[in-house]
């Protein structure tokens, strides 16, 4: 029988070991960077959303003392090869693809393109360099939307490609579509609109790149989501091996899909190092990180469901509209139909999908991820679902409990394929029900209508693919770690992953402390130096389960190895030997025990032979198990004023399932973090743009982000998750309250207004177009 | 370029400074405290709060020429033993932060509210810190840890 050992870190709310750095001001952020002779750059950027570019004198930037370069963007072709997008590489993204050069040569695409670089002894002097830049342009018609972008005539920003057209239409059918709607009691359509908003992290793109001459090595010091994709980007763009390019990465002040990769500016700066010989740092203003950094969540829905007169949601057929921005190569707008297709029937039993796509170009800021890239998915779902009820007159938890698919053995399947396993939205949002008691709420928003004040509730649920169910198909990819025992007795755990907020050097350590049998203070994670670590990618809610997995695996197996040699050294058999609190021991002897780090230290004496195997090291992968569903169910009760338009959320509900809970507090901040920036989504954010293209939203006065007095105390639940896997049952939860909140915030809105007739057909809700709503409803349009 | 003189965590600090140069510059990279982060550059954000002379400042709208003669503190100088200070510590227990890039602005600003209202309550707490973006948390872990350092400091 085995013994069984008690998890001491592993589901407990552990301090996190990065913050006793981030705390005392120790962190060390990329512009935290000071190297020797290091100079800084600044791009010169275009004031038009489309133009044709004419001339670029540089002359007197360049006589500016202080100024060591200015470099154009032919110089730059000069220095660099031209070719794909490294990440659309890695992730095969189809289509054609646009040909563009790192600044822009013969045209802009934007406002803020970038279309030559300074390069002086400080910023200060980079940014007066940049004044002095003369840059004669033409003018060329402004494509500032998608219709536009889909009419021939719209001058094509690519020459290469004709059109505006990134992904051209197709369609896919999933069941009997013409059947299901042919046969439905009734079929509504209508249209939906997801509004551009995006990432804006607190500390914006960067890095410093310096090029060892001597040794033709780059040494990029960058802000990333993975060292690695940033290397080959590098590598590739500047013609060079990639193991002649070293990229290393501190702490990050968060990113949430944006720093993956290299972007044109980070590539321009290596390729300044290159060729100045010196090191170049390059931070970005917040003006350049709202305007150019990416921006994400533009599309348009025609949406048709076939639905009968009970409630039952037989059937959707949803054409979307993608508008990626200018540079689509450089983002994932082109990916995003796929996911959305896949995900839209969520936990539901929705029997039919007709699925019609098409990414259009346009002279804005690139489409990038931003958590939960594919999230219209859910926002779609969840608002027909919520317009069907009004229109049959059902409660929203009713119409839902009415269409979730329940669990069985086998587990059903999403039209679209994936097995729903282990899926537990009905419990989520029966649980929801009641912590937030509906009939009560809707004796109290009775009352308060009779008072001239508007409450609403609404609730949502969404799933999540993190990582996914193992399908009949479906592969999981996999992960890998380097783990190692040193001579200090230290679990040292190499991974790929490169946190940027997640707490990995705190969450991978509990794990790998319980599975090793070592105190937690006795693990160390690396992580941000693509020489040392293993490839990797923190994104898609996918590290609980891939890395989390492997660090228990991989201390597993490092265990095993350890005790393999202990049993050499101690003259016992490895079986009888156990791991407790960084002693090993012979089962039953407590007075055998010698630390780990004895074990380590005669490990690395150097004094055996060639039949024992003293390194204790061990290179893990993990498959991802049985994987499985994050999820579950939200609910939000707003109160809006009438007058001003402004919506308060007076209260938040989530219940979720995110499998085993590695670290609590870790868990829920993602929560918290997520749903907020949902609230901010619906409530205050948007990337605006002019009719010309240019550029509305370029500062914080301009974007608005929710403060500490916008966003309520978040309740949270967790769910006991139905366990798929013998060893791992944690799962992803980055992207969930990103995801779900802005349904949930909106449903709530429309409940609110319900007395003045206003149905909802969009995401963005301030003030001035809560009022537009009202009154629109109030003269019968 | 001014040559001033101004304390800094406790020290005399002397620097020569274009006049142009905002304070966070000037303490960033002349005085190598790159605790103190920048945001925005605007004034909106507040990461790159410090305490002149008791009263919190956003350093990205200060030029370091007009501290001269001042009391500077970041959030290098909270901690005196090289450990945390109470309302760090409280920042710890409470799981505040996650990427950690706005942090030292939201310490400053509630050190030096606290050290004003040591009895505020939470919607004080969440109305001093309203001029604060935390893009990760949600906020309400970070009102916990000042909560919870206030309490303490009551207890003491």
């Amino acid at each position: 029988m085995a013994e069984i050992v008690a998890e001491r870190y592993t589901g407990a709310s552990i301090k996190r070991s990065e913050d006793p750095r981030i705390l005392t001001g120790a962190g060390r952020y990329v512009d935290d960077i000071k190297l020797p002779g290091m100079l800084h750059a600044a791009f010169v950027r275009s004031p038009l959303a489309h133009g044709r570019v004419l001339s670029v004198d540089v002359s007197a930037a360049q006589a500016l003392p202080g100024v060591v370069a200015v470099l154009t963007g032919a110089d730059l072709e000069a220095m660099t090869v031209p070719g794909p997008d490294p990440l659309m590489a890695l992730f095969g993204a189809a289509g054609p693809t646009p040909e563009f050069t790192l600044l822009a040569t013969d045209k802009v695409r934007l406002m803020g393109d970038p279309v030559a670089v300074v390069i002086a002894e400080s910023r200060y002097l980079a940014e007066d360099g940049c004044e002095l830049v003369e840059v004669d342009y033409d003018d060329l018609p402004p494509v500032v939307n998608a219709a536009f972008a889909l009419d021939p005539s719209s001058p094509p920003l690519f020459a290469n490609l004709g059109d505006n057209i990134a992904r051209p239409h197709s369609r896919n059918e999933f069941g009997d579509v013409a059947g299901t709607f042919a046969h439905a009691d009734r079929v509504i359509d209508f249209h939906l609109d997801v509004h551009r908003h995006q990432n804006v992290p607190m500390e914006g793109r960067g890095c410093v790149a310096s090029w060892d001459a001597g040794l033709a090595a780059m040494t990029v010091y960058a802000a990333t989501q993975s060292v690695h994709v940033t290397r080959n980007g590098v590598a590739t763009r500047l013609g060079i091996e990639p193991d002649q390019v070293r990229v290393l990465a501190g702490d990050i002040g968060g990113s949430f899909g944006l720093k993956i990769g290299a972007s044109r500016e980070e590539l321009a700066v290596a390729a300044a190092s290159r060729h100045l010989g010196r090191p170049v740092k390059w931070v970005e203003d917040r003006g350049e990180n709202l305007m150019v950094s990416g921006q994400a969540r533009e599309e348009s829905f025609d949406v048709r469901a076939a639905v009968s007169n009970d409630g039952d949601l037989l059937g959707l057929d949803v054409q979307v509209i993608i508008d990626t921005g200018a540079y689509p190569g450089m983002g994932m707008g082109a990916m995003v139909p796929d996911i959305i297709q896949a995900m839209l029937p969520g936990p539901y039993k929705l029997a039919a999908l007709g699925f019609e796509s098409t990414a259009v170009i346009t002279n804005k800021a690139t489409y990038v991820a931003y958590r939960g890239p594919w999230a219209s998915e859910t926002f779609v779902r969840e608002r027909v679902l919520d317009l069907i009820a009004k229109d049959l007159g059902l409660d929203p938890v009713e119409i839902r409990l009415r269409n979730i698919a329940a669990r069985t053995d086998p587990p059903a399947s999403m039209i679209t394929g994936r097995p729903l396993v282990g899926v537990t939205t009905i419990e989520a949002l029966e649980r929801v029900a009641q912590l937030v008691d509906f009939p009560a709420f809707r004796r109290r928003q009775a009352q308060a209508r009779a008072q001239g004040r508007y409450l609403g509730i609404g609730v949502a649920t969404f799933i999540e693919a993190a990582p996914g169910p193992r399908g009949p198909d479906g592969g999981l990819g996999s992960e890998s770690m380097r783990l190692q025992l040193t001579e200090e007795g230290i679990v040292v755990l190499f991974t790929g992953q490169m946190p940027h907020g997640q707490s990995h050097q705190t969450t991978l350590a509990q794990i790998a402390a319980d599975e090793f049998g070592v105190p937690f203070e006795q693990v160390r994670v690396v992580v941000g130096d693509s020489d040392v670590v293993p490839f990797g990618l923190t994104g898609g809610s996918r590290s609980a389960t891939m890395t989390g997995g492997v660090a228990l695996h991989g201390a597993r197996d490092l265990k095993a190895k350890v005790l393999d040699f202990a049993a050499y050294l101690m003259e016992a058999r490895a079986q009888d030997l156990l791991i407790t609190d960084g002693n090993v021991w012979v089962r039953g002897d407590p007075a055998s025990a010698i630390a780990v780090s004895e074990i380590g230290r005669r490990a690395a004496s150097g004094q055996f032979g060639t039949d024992v195997d003293a390194a204790l090291e061990v290179q893990a992968t993990f498959d991802g198990g049985q994987g499985g569903w994050s999820g579950g169910t939200h609910c939000a009760i707003v109160e809006v004023d009438a007058e001003t338009g402004l919506v308060k959320v007076e209260r938040y509900v989530a219940v979720e399932d995110c499998g085993a809970l590695i670290n609590p507090a870790v868990v829920e901040g993602q929560i918290r973090g997520g749903v907020a920036q949902g609230i901010g989504a619906v409530l205050l954010e948007r990337s605006a743009y002019g009719e010309d293209g240019s550029f509305q939203s370029a500062t914080f006065m301009d974007y608005l982000m929710p403060t500490t007095c916008d966003i309520p105390r978040i309740e949270i639940e967790h769910l006991e998750t139905v366990p798929l896997d013998a060893d791992v049952n944690f799962r992803g939860v980055g992207e969930g309250g990103m995801i779900v909140a802005p349904p949930t915030v909106v449903n709530a809105i429309e409940d609110a207004l319900s007395p003045f007739g206003v149905r909802i057909y969009e995401q963005h809700l301030p003030p001035a177009r809560i009022l537009e709503l009202i009154a629109a409803a109030d003269s019968g349009q | 370029m001014a040559d001033i003189t101004l304390r800094v965590n406790g020290a005399t600090r002397e620097g020569s400074p274009e006049a142009r140069k905002t304070l966070a510059d000037f303490l960033r990279e002349d005085l190598d405290l790159t605790g103190t982060h920048l945001g925005c550059e605007h004034g909106v954000c507040g990461a790159c709060t410090v305490i002149v002379d008791g009263r919190a400042v956003r350093s990205c709208l200060m030029l370091a020429v007009q501290a001269a003669g001042s009391e500077v503190t970041t959030i290098e100088g909270l901690a005196t033993d090289g450990g945390l200070g109470p309302l760090q510590q409280a920042m710890w227990d409470s799981h505040s932060f996650q990427c950690g890039f706005c942090t030292p602005g939201f310490v400053m600003q509630a050190t030096a509210f606290l050290s004003d209202h040591p009895d505020a309550g939470e919607q004080q707490i969440r109305e001093a810190l309203s001029g604060n973006i935390c893009r990760c948390t949600g906020y309400q872990s970070i009102i916990d840890g000042v909560l919870l350092a206030a309490e303490r400091n009551r207890e003491r």
